[in-house]
């Protein structure tokens, strides 16, 4: 589904991604954990197509398709969603009309025309109700005035309505208190599927007690550094990033 | 005589004068000559020049014989209202609607005057010819209007569309309205403004209206000129005790344009709401000049001017707040917010504030900003492409300007020339 070789990545004329590999199969799920300034927000920026990421090097494969061609709304069509460590709030823009011309865009890609209202409504009322999305929440602005939990639960609805191929999460975790952590996992192991892959990409294990990952990669100053099946997650919980810091020394 | 001068004798040589109120169009033409032009040295004029416009003379087109076959009287579909039309300023009676009810006097300006419905003294509300050259030019030159009294505790049961049409090319048209709504009467009035492609010319417009107490008046004012029209607009409304005046001013397309509004609080428990939004674009010119003066205690005002600025287009927003020295617990809010979307494009914002009472609440605000980046990346990462992406950010944007229009058939309809014009969905 995805395959990333010796990704190099900067911003501005900081190197930050130095030559990352990583395969995803289809239907898999993989963690990257690492600490902080290791390269793990970057990575899914330049996945998503944030254009301030230069990448100097390297390939990334999407399902047969070269992603670096893409702009980030292509990307977006083809079947790729980043869920943001940060959901940006966009007063004025109605989350249902945001994300009728979203499916739209996805289905005019595909050659089929615009989605009925009737047929959107019953998505919406489907997929709200797998992050437990109040209609109060849902008809209102992008993001506007919600809290941190009602945010990430607002990407995974999005997520549910687009059912990419591929989902990458930003440290989805961060900010979330325990229901909430709770909701968001079930809607995205709801969306576990043979045909579709996910990234989690998290600071703290807690997450892969909750979405629990096929493997588990370890980054470090821009490259990964370990990789190993879900185990590995405990082990770096309990002995900290240090430990693989000295281990791979 | 200056060069400037000779021009400005040069554009007006070809004008009609007016008839009907003679005092007023005799002060107009002295004052021409003891005002001066306007040039971008004087600050109220420093951002909107004049010249290009001076630099074609303009006539007086000749009486039509009738309303243009193929352009809509009414321009606003659904919308089910009286109706006065005007084409290059004269009035069209046969494509015109009047209401006829009890306490409804609806007529031509002239046809009223000719009825002897304005009082010798009272034919000038604004005196916006002692003020300014192109108000001089106006009085001394204007042609017919829209003549509208409500009696007391009168409800118009339909608003009242006024639209003016430009046809033909080096055209100036004056009309002038006037507005008189007696205490707890209420009327709703389109003004809408419109040009065939090949016009060229001068609309210079003057809508003057009292508003009675606790009467109402609302205004949906749409400016929506193709061609290259300069359009030079004044309203002067002065308000009673517990009425109520709003205005939405929508600037569609227009090659150069200026509005100056002036609203004047005379009596308390006044409120008053003025809304605008522009977006010109190519090399369009559009000018917001606003004067809100809170005269009496117990009032309120709440202004909002949005702009986006396309491609090479300029613009300039002045919004005046006076709270006079009896205006004592007034609450007054500005706020005007304009994204610049190209690099070409420039906004002059102003807002100025003099108050003079000491238990007032005032509120202003004034940005000048660009596309929110990481907002856009936001839609563009869900698979909405930009152009779409900026015409969902636009739209909300100035949506809650949109969304105020007395007359919802005008919202759509406006939305509907915006997003044609933008290339929205």
């Amino acid at each position: 589904m995805l395959t990333i070789k010796n990704l190099h990545a900067q911003v501005e004329d900081t190197a930050i991604l130095k030559g990352l590999d990583l395969e995803i199969g289809p239907g898999e799920v993989h963690a990257i954990m690492g600490p902080n300034g290791s390269g793990k927000s970057t990575l899914a920026s330049v996945l998503a197509g944030r254009e301030d990421y230069e990448v100097t090097a390297g390939s990334i494969d999407f399902d047969g398709t070269d992603l670096l061609e893409l702009d980030a709304s292509e990307r977006a069509r083809e079947g790729l969603f980043l869920a943001f460590q940060y959901p940006v709030e966009i007063p004025g823009v109605s989350n249902l009309n945001f994300m009728k011309a979203a499916i739209n865009a996805k289905r005019e890609n595909q050659g089929l025309d615009a989605i009925s209202a009737k047929d959107f409504l019953a998505l919406v009322e489907e997929k709200s109700a797998l992050v437990e999305l109040s209609g109060r929440l849902r008809d209102r602005s992008v993001n506007e005035g919600f809290s941190g939990g009602e945010k990430k639960r607002n990407e995974i609805f999005q997520m549910a309505m687009l059912e990419p191929k591929m989902a990458v999460l930003d440290e989805t975790d961060s900010g979330l208190d325990i229901d909430a952590l709770r909701i968001v996992s079930e809607g995205v192991n709801a969306m576990r599927h043979e045909g579709r892959s996910f990234l989690v990409i998290t600071h703290y294990q807690r997450l892969l007690d909750h979405i629990v990952p096929d493997h588990v990669h370890v980054l470090s100053d821009g490259q990964i550094v370990k990789s190993g099946p879900k185990e590995l997650a405990f082990e770096l919980e309990a002995k900290g990033y240090d430990w693989i810091k000295e281990d791979t020394a | 005589m200056s060069l400037a001068s000779d021009k400005a004798q040069a554009f007006v040589a070809g004008l009609k004068a007016s008839s009907g109120l003679d005092l007023l169009a005799g002060s107009g033409r002295q004052a021409m000559s003891d005002l001066p032009v306007p040039t971008r040295k004087s600050e109220r004029w420093k951002y909107s020049s004049l010249t290009p416009m001076l630099a074609k003379p303009v006539t007086t087109a000749p009486v039509p014989k009738g309303w243009p076959e193929g352009e809509p009287a009414n321009p606003i579909p659904g919308l089910h209202a009286y109706r006065i039309v005007f084409l290059n300023g004269h009035v069209v009676t046969e494509a015109s609607d009047f209401p006829i009810a009890e306490g409804v006097v609806c007529m031509p300006l002239s046809q009223a005057l000719a009825e002897g419905r304005i009082e010798a003294g009272d034919e000038d509300w604004s005196h916006y010819h002692t003020r300014e050259w192109i108000g001089a030019v106006h009085a001394a030159h204007f042609q017919d209007g829209l003549f509208l009294s409500l009696d007391e505790g009168v409800v118009l049961d339909r608003p009242i569309l006024a639209h003016h049409y430009t046809l033909g090319e080096n055209v100036a048209s004056c009309p002038r309205h006037r507005v008189q709504i007696a205490s707890n009467a209420h009327a709703e009035v389109v003004l809408w403004s419109s040009a065939s492609e090949s016009s060229s010319g001068m609309v210079n417009a003057v809508f003057e209206a009292k508003v009675g107490s606790g009467a109402r008046l609302g205004l949906d004012k749409v400016q929506h000129e193709q061609g290259a029209v300069y359009h030079l607009a004044h309203e002067h409304v002065v308000q009673e005790k517990d009425s109520t005046f709003r205005i939405h001013t929508v600037t569609v397309q227009g090659h150069w344009v200026r509005n100056e509004l002036n609203v004047i609080q005379q009596g308390s428990g006044a409120h008053t709401m003025m809304h605008g939004a522009y977006l010109p674009k190519a090399q369009e010119h559009v000018d917001n000049h606003t004067t809100m003066d809170h005269t009496k205690p117990h009032c309120t005002s709440s202004e909002l001017y949005k702009g986006i600025m396309y491609e090479r287009s300029t613009g300039v927003f002045n919004g005046k707040v006076f709270v006079r020295e009896d205006a004592q617990l007034t609450n007054a809010y500005q706020q005007n917010a304009n994204i610049v979307a190209d690099a070409g494009a420039s906004i002059n914002a102003k807002p100025e504030l003099e108050i003079y009472a000491d238990d007032v609440k005032c509120s202003h605000g004034c940005t000048v900003g660009q596309f929110d980046e990481e907002a856009l990346f936001y839609l563009k990462s869900r698979g909405i492409e930009d152009r779409t992406a900026r015409a969902l950010m636009v739209q909300a944007f100035v949506g809650d300007v949109l969304e105020g229009f007395g007359q919802e058939e005008v919202a759509q309809e406006v939305k509907r020339l915006l997003a044609q014009r933008h290339g929205w969905m």
